[in-house]
């Protein structure tokens, strides 16, 4: 089932590939079907999913080649399986794209079929990366799902897209091809490339070896996230991507970064993630903060809502260096909040960009009484995000600042006046919005949302208000999974107590044979 | 099977049977020469040229494959060894010549008359390498160096009414005499320090006279301009740039492979301590090769920068040999894989330009791509695999040649060469995808003409490279279980 879920977006590509270059109808109707079969197995891989069991399911594999090694060659399988880590997001890649496919039909008028291609085959790339359960498959599929959204961007994009495209590009390609000297080394000097055997494996190498590993990991992962001082990429590709782009880098391709920190870093190389997680909770919290306010400076709703995400994935960050078992909870599933609730707003940008051919703040003003079942959406959407609770912000944002109070109070106290200005910059952009009087003439005469807008929208609406009341349905899945990794960490953290001899209430960092994590 | 074939009544006393069967990839391509020369002569004969041209490639395609899962071993007295290893390269060769000849099919218009020429040029060069990978001794390397590279000479002036063309001939010329020169010299350095021109030999004694690493310094430069490694690389630019493209196609494939194979061969000769300066170079190379591409706006100079930093990244291999892989194998291995998939990708792509470009040179600047991507999608989407192959990308073959050469400099312990080393090729990647971004992503110029040059020969030599290019990219079990 995972193998059919995985390729079947890329049989989709060929056949739309094959079909006539005028029937555009014929292509998006393709793939709202491949899409849309794709999340119908997702939603069944979900519901299948047993929650209490913290391995990898629904297994499958078969050998792919074998890698030189000593004593014995080193095989690498096509393995794809599902566990409590990546089952949330399997699940939202799958949900999420039929209705990136709808919601193109406003904005994609050129070139069709080359879009919906390279949309399915992004759609393989990303399921690859989350099902993968062999680092060199991983990491090809790593790589891979790079080229459909340059693509995207690189043709669809707005004026400055080239050079939004290839700073994103050059930027993780950077991260991504140190981190393959990472995945070198750790599958030869462990002679496996399984990720569950590695994960088991990782404690026996020497604490400088793992630190080294865990740095190239960490770099990569980092600059997808994007973590704090590699942000700059985001804003622009934001800014340039036509909507159903910005909906899926923001959806899912972003969490590929924090997917990774907590499999490959966290998971992996628990020891060194420890001494590393004050530099990483901090550079979390410098993020939520630092990107509110760039996101308060903004006078582009676009670049608002992308310097957004830049603080949302700062709790992701922070909670998963915190390292407890409410921080990771909360992570896992502001990973799926920060999917819906940023997609959404960049969906409702879209609309009223489509409608209205401008971005800026100073064009609109009062739409509310022109647009009230767009009002409506956004403000909802706009909640989410600041998380308001019995939506699912409230949820993911809560459990993190508990599970990094627990941590490092320091952090979680910087982190929470982001909650504060993120409240602050999104009513404020609300009101510049859909509040006060009409300025601008061409504004009156405003369609409200059609039917298609206010159908694609309704799945990720009920979605947020479902994680938000009901939190429990989601977070039981992925619990088992979490708590191994918790119970590793605090294996290690009990063992750092003892050998220090005194109780230190930060998890101190620690030089590991002289090597000292940037 | 060959063996028993082969050997039954070919046993002569003086050649043995594993010389015959060792040697008849070179036989074929020799018969396949004869047979073309004689053609010309014979007007009856005419119609087998090209038969005889590409039954003898694939004859000795055969026995090469072959040859890599039965090695024969040393043969003729010792100066040449037939093994997996010298048959993979010689594959590669032959696989290169037949791509070459293939785009080169109606390339030419005023030269057309001479196009049986070119075709036997091309033999003799292929049969050069042959001898180049395969030599156990200095002098016979320099006999397969010269006959490889004396038909290039010609090939690169080949188009004697442009100018460019026949400075490339005379640049190369000039330069390739004097690497010849410089070669000759360091082999007689080493005979003069040790008594031997034999590698067996060589091996046992080892050079450790200030005379002999002189020698060999001399030698491993005269390489170094072969494969076109910094500073031995200036005359690449300018001679593929001038050179009809079918020939840059197989220059800058070719060639490279033949000296790269010696290389590896060599590589003992070189002092351990040497083994800085040999990374510092590869990583040079990279460096001068990467930025080089970066500003050009001729996409055959591009590439021909593009081969510069390949050659570097393929030196790395080397230092990795030289510094002791803990997989005997794994850094020739590596390279093998690498130019394997460099072979198919660069052949595609200088293919795809001569395809482009016809009789007239028109189409070899970049700007002239744009909007290829609507106008020609299936060339265009040909060309940008063999991009994302050059860049290294996951399901070409690229990426697993660049996988495997950093697998084996990581593990010869050079962490930092190996990350300067990656960096490198993300530069590299800026002019790759300047090429994808100019075909699909910006709108044709009204003036531009569509180029409309389809030749059945090109389409199948692409889509071979295609064939191959996701073949080495997807399935590397295959190639590595079979051939390395």
């Amino acid at each position: 089932m995972l193998t059919a879920m995985t390729f079947l977006p890329l049989v989709g590509a060929i056949l739309i590939a094959l079909t006539p270059g005028g029937a555009e109808a014929l292509q998006r109707m393709l793939a709202l079907l491949f899409t849309v079969v794709v999340a119908g197995l997702g939603i069944t891989l979900y519901l299948g999913f047993d929650g209490s069991n913290p391995a990898a399911q629904q297994l499958v594999e078969h050998a792919w080649f074998s890698l030189p090694g000593t004593p014995h060659d080193i095989p690498v399988y096509f393995k794809l399986g599902v566990d409590g880590i990546s089952i949330l997001l399997v699940a939202l890649t799958a949900v999420l794209m039929p209705l990136v496919v709808l919601s193109t039909k406003g904005h994609i008028n050129k070139r069709v079929k080359e879009f919906m291609i390279w949309l399915l085959l992004m759609e393989t790339g990303m399921l690859g990366v989350f099902l993968s359960m062999d680092l060199i498959l991983f990491y090809f599929f790593w790589e891979l799902s790079l080229i459909p959204l340059y693509f995207i961007l690189g043709i669809w994009g707005g004026e400055r897209r080239i050079y939004a495209t290839t700073k994103f590009f050059l930027y993780t390609v950077a991260g991504s091809l140190l981190m393959m000297l990472g995945v070198i080394w750790l599958t030869w000097t462990l002679g496996t490339s399984d990720i569950t055997e590695l994960t088991g494996a990782t404690a026996q190498l020497p604490g400088a070896t793992q630190a080294w590993i865990f740095a190239s990991f960490a770099l990569g992962f980092s600059i997808k996230v994007p973590v704090l001082p590699f942000h700059t990429w985001l804003a622009d590709a934001h800014t340039e991507a036509p909507t159903s782009g910005s909906v899926v880098l923001a959806g899912v391709l972003l969490k590929m970064g924090t997917y990774g920190l907590l499999r490959f870093g966290i998971g992996m190389f628990p020891e060194v993630a420890l001494s590393a997680a004050p530099l990483f909770m901090g550079l979390g919290a410098i993020g939520i903060v630092y990107g509110a306010f760039l996101a308060w400076a903004q006078t582009d709703i676009k670049r608002l809502v992308a310097c957004s995400s830049v603080s949302h994935l700062g709790f992701v960050v922070m909670g998963l260096f915190a390292m407890t078992q409410e921080g990771l909870r909360g992570s896992v599933i502001q990973m799926v909040n920060h999917g819906l609730s940023t997609g959404l707003l960049f969906l409702l940008v879209g609309m009223i960009y489509e409608r209205r051919h401008t971005r800026d703040f100073e064009q609109y003003g009062g739409i509310a009484s022109v647009m009230p079942i767009y009002a409506f959406f956004f403000v909802f959407a706009m909640l989410s995000s600041v998380g308001l609770p019995f939506l699912n912000g409230f949820v993911g944002e809560y459990l993190i600042l508990l599970g990094t109070f627990k941590a490092s109070p320091l952090w979680a106290c910087v982190g929470v006046t982001g909650v504060i200005f993120g409240a602050v910059y999104l009513l404020m952009a609300t009101r510049k919005l859909l509040f006060g009087p009409i300025t601008v003439a061409a504004n009156r005469k405003l369609q409200d949302l059609n039917g298609r807008e206010v159908g694609l929208m309704i799945p990720l609406v009920l979605l947020c208000l479902w994680i938000g009341v009901r939190p429990n349905y989601f977070m039981d899945k992925t619990g088992a999974s979490i708590d191994q990794i918790v119970e590793r960490v605090d294996n290690l953290r009990e063992a750092r107590i003892e050998a220090m001899g005194s109780v230190p209430v930060l998890p101190t960092p620690v030089e590991l044979d002289g090597v000292k994590l940037r | 099977m060959i063996t028993a074939i082969l050997s039954q009544d070919l046993d002569i006393q003086t050649v043995t049977s594993a010389a015959w069967i060792g040697g008849a990839p070179m036989l074929c391509v020799t018969f396949g020469i004869i047979l073309a020369l004689l053609a010309e002569v014979i007007p009856t004969l005419a119609a087998a040229r090209p038969l005889a041209f590409v039954g003898s490639l694939l004859a000795a395609l055969f026995f090469e494959l072959a040859l890599i899962t039965d090695p024969q071993g040393l043969i003729f007295q010792g100066t040449f060894r037939a093994d997996s290893a010298s048959s993979s390269w010689g594959a590669l060769f032959v696989t290169a010549g037949l791509l070459s000849w293939l785009y080169s099919q109606r390339y030419y218009k005023l030269e057309a008359p001479f196009k049986p020429e070119h075709d036997i040029l091309m033999l003799c060069s292929v049969l050069g390498m042959m001898l180049m990978a395969g030599a156990e001794d200095l002098l016979t390397f320099f006999i397969g160096l010269e006959v490889l590279s004396v038909p290039l000479y010609a090939l690169a002036s080949f188009r004697r009414v442009r100018n460019q063309s026949v400075e490339a001939g005379l640049r190369y010329f000039l330069l390739g005499a004097f690497a010849a020169g410089l070669f000759l010299y360091g082999a007689a350095l080493i005979y003069a320090a040790t008594g031997t021109f034999r590698l067996e030999e060589l091996r046992e004694v080892g050079i450790h006279s200030k005379l002999g690493i002189a020698g060999v310094a001399l030698m491993a430069s005269a390489l170094f301009f072969k494969v076109s490694v910094f500073p031995f690389h200036f005359w690449v630019p300018d001679v593929y740039q001038g050179s009809p493209t079918p020939v840059t196609t197989f220059m800058s494939t070719g060639t490279k492979a033949a000296a790269f194979a010696f290389l590896f061969k060599i590589a003992f000769m070189l002092p351990e301590s040497s083994a800085g300066t040999l990374a510092i170079i590869s990583l040079l190379t990279m460096v001068v090769g990467n930025l080089g591409a970066l500003v050009q706006t001729d996409l055959k100079r591009l590439l021909g920068y593009s081969a510069v930093a390949h050659a570097g990244t393929l030196l790395l291999a080397v230092t990795a040999s030289l510094v002791g892989d803990p997989l005997p194998d794994g850094p020739l291995d590596a390279a093998l894989y690498y130019m394997a998939a460099y072979v198919f990708t660069a052949c595609g792509a200088f293919g795809l330009i001569a395809t482009l470009e016809g009789d007239g040179e028109r189409f070899t600047r970049i700007e002239s791509l744009r909007g290829l991507g609507q106008r020609r999608p299936v060339l265009a989407g040909a060309l940008s695999i063999f991009m994302l192959s050059l860049g290294g990308f996951p399901a070409t073959g690229g990426f697993f040649g660049k996988y495997f050469v950093f697998s084996s400099t990581l593990r010869a312990d050079m962490m930092f060469v190996s990350a300067i080393g990656v960096l490198l090729s993300v530069i590299a990647l800026g002019y790759y995808l300047r090429i994808i971004m100019t075909m699909w992503m910006q709108p044709a110029k009204k003036d531009v003409p569509i180029p409309s040059a389809y030749r059945p020969s090109s389409s199948f030599a692409t889509g071979m490279c295609v064939f191959f290019v996701f073949a080495l990219g997807l399935a590397p079990g295959w190639f590595l279980d079979r051939l390395l």
